[in-house]
């Protein structure tokens, strides 16, 4: 990690409180595959499944937010930031008098979109890179490990803003790849050990005696038994990447109005301390709500799927 | 130090130089590709063009690179065009001491706070402490540093009126609030690391050994676990001295502190060419260093590792 990243789990796995596994001898265990197996060990783990629960209303709202919001984002002048909480407006307003809770709802869109995108670009930006150092070593690996080191020593805070600045147009796009462009290189250092260490495993020499293409023995062979800690990766991908635009967007170069980020819901909040604290409390939350839920499924995944940590 | 680490601590010296060489390369040739220049022309063209003439803007890119890179090697990094004409060098030096005071008490915070809550959680684990400092933990890592430091004035606020007056830089006092604001998030990122480390060690038959002989718990656990639940923590040295510094550009613009944090959006907004090069060549050089650091303590720490 990191990066900056933000890089905010690089850490070992910490197991969240739940129940430890119970394993019952007296009958013969079933046949079950990896999957349904990880997807036992992921249920027993209960705020993994509250953070799924919640991530799904997350979803959902994010959704809902596309085609309806209590309020239109532009409608100024409903009432006063200084009003209480009501049945109409019940996150409050804001300064300029907006809906408060239609500037979340379309905030955790903006949310959700950069998360899942980065994470998606990311992976595959990643994985490709970390597949071909991996698997050909030699001059290719000495490459690609020399650009993801000299891309740790460079800060992620500096490609960002000189991608945002070069384009000189925020958009949803050129956050997603300043993003991707300063976190990719995790991946790639996990896929590439990953490569390294079944490239030698006997099916895939199997594969090769048998005449198997380079690229279908990656993409068909070495990637699938890679998958459970890319997944796991993947899944902290999401909220780096949320917690790196809020970041952006507290200051100043997120997207545009009237895309309502979080972070610059914060930001435009925290000018208006000396009125209200709700326009500071309530993104905030919401941003901290979100990003627990995802690491919260991102810990239960780890224990169900990385297999250093499957006892 | 042996032969063999010396070589190896001179070759990754070599490899922090040539980072610093392309990152100050690349940040000069993009920051000077963005549109605009460090002075306001509408209103006054003809100064404009009399400033970019006196400090050679008009020269070609390459002309200006080899001047700035020779001044660079030389420690130089020019005028700044922004703050009335001041030396970027000693500029950004006294910036640094700010940052440097602060990013000091943050990571005295990280490790603190970090090291006894992961013991603590490990120790303790599958009891309510460690499901309240695991739950903790999760919620330090997930909020952003920027929530955290204006919670943190709310809250000082509301608790502690006097010293909510006094937020800002000079005074001793006025150090702490940063300094948390800035080093929790990764006290909880080293607390998630130390406890998984413990809980792997406590559980070796050294450990036990040493609890067989009869050592009080504090010796056992500070003196033989903790010794070895370290190395895998102290990865995250490097990672932690990069988001420190990231993490001090939302603070240091929050609690008004005169560092370095503040230049890194300023200076490419002002187009203050100088400032943008040293401080994000600084950067890589700094973050280079800290890895490095990390790579020599490892053997320090388990002999076992060598570099040939």
């Amino acid at each position: 990690m990191s990066t900056i990243t933000t890089g905010l789990n690089m850490g070992g796995p910490m197991a969240p409180p739940g129940t430890p596994e119970e394993v019952d001898y007296s009958v013969a265990p079933e046949q079950v595959s990896l999957w349904q197996d990880a997807w036992r060990r992921f249920r027993r783990n209960k705020l993994s499944m509250a953070g799924i629960v919640v991530f799904g209303l997350i979803a959902l709202i994010a959704i809902v937010s596309i085609f309806w919001t209590p309020y239109s984002l532009f409608q100024q002048g409903l009432g006063d930031i200084t009003d209480p909480f009501s049945r109409a407006h019940p996150f409050g307003l804001d300064a300029s008098g907006r809906d408060e809770l239609s500037f979340l709802m379309r905030g955790a869109q903006v949310a959700l979109e950069v998360g899942l995108l980065t994470a998606v670009t990311t992976s595959v930006v990643g994985i490709a890179a970390g597949l071909l150092a991996g698997f050909f070593r030699g001059w290719v690996d000495t490459l690609i490990s020399g650009i993801t080191y000299i891309g740790y020593g460079i800060p992620n805070l500096l490609i960002a803003f000189l991608i945002l600045f070069i384009t000189n147009r925020p958009s949803i796009v050129n956050v997603i790849v300043a993003l991707s462009v300063t976190s990719w290189m995790d991946m790639a250092r996990l896929v590439r050990g990953q490569t390294l260490a079944l490239r030698e495993r006997e099916f895939v020499e199997a594969a090769r005696a048998t005449g198997t293409k380079d690229f279908k023995i990656m993409t068909r062979h070495v990637l699938p038994n890679a998958l459970g800690p890319i997944i796991v990766q993947a899944t902290f991908l999401i909220p780096q990447a949320i917690l790196f635009e809020a970041f952006l967007s507290y200051l100043g170069f997120g997207l545009p109005n009237p895309d309502p980020s979080w972070g610059a819901m914060v930001s435009s909040g925290l000018g208006d301390r000396f009125l209200a604290y709700h326009t500071i409390m309530v993104p905030a939350l919401a941003l901290l709500i979100t990003l627990m839920a995802i690491n919260f499924i991102g810990d239960g995944l780890r224990d169900a799927l990385d297999p250093r940590q499957a006892k | 130090m042996s032969r063999g680490t010396a070589t190896y601590a001179a070759k990754r010296l070599l490899l922090v130089l040539g980072t610093a060489f392309v990152v100050s390369s690349a940040t000069f040739l993009l920051v000077h590709s963005l549109a605009g220049n460090p002075f306001t022309c509408e209103r006054n063209p003809a100064g404009c063009a009399h400033e970019a003439f006196v400090h050679g803007l008009d020269d070609p890119l390459l002309v200006q690179y080899r001047t700035f890179m020779w001044n660079l090697v030389h420690g130089d990094l020019g005028t700044s065009y922004v703050n009335q004409g001041a030396q970027v060098t000693p500029l950004l030096l006294k910036e640094a001491g700010n940052s440097l005071i602060l990013g000091l008490c943050a990571i005295i915070v990280t490790i603190l706070v970090g090291l006894v809550v992961g013991i603590v959680a490990a120790v303790r684990q599958n009891t309510w402490v460690d499901y309240t400092l695991s739950s903790f933990v999760v919620f330090g890592y997930s909020v952003p540093s920027f929530v955290l430091a204006t919670f943190m004035i709310i809250l000082s606020a509301i608790l502690l009126p006097n010293w909510a007056n006094s937020i800002g830089w000079g005074s001793p006092e006025q150090i702490p609030i940063p300094a948390i604001a800035l080093g929790l998030p990764y006290a909880a990122i080293v607390a998630r690391l130390v406890r998984a480390s413990m809980l792997d060690v406590i559980r070796q038959d050294y450990v036990r050994t040493a609890w067989a002989k009869g050592l009080t718990g504090r010796v056992v656990i500070v003196r033989h676990a903790l010794r070895n639940a370290l190395i895998p923590v102290v990865t995250i040295g490097g990672p932690l001295v990069t988001g420190i510094i990231t993490g001090s550009v939302v603070i240091e613009t929050i609690f008004g502190v005169p560092g370095l944090g503040k230049e890194f959006v300023n200076s490419i907004l002002n187009r203050d060419y100088g400032i943008v090069v040293g401080l994000y060549t600084f950067y890589a050089i700094l973050v280079g260093l800290a890895n490095l650091g990390v790579d020599l303590i490892y053997p320090v720490l388990d002999p076992r590792i060598r570099y040939a």
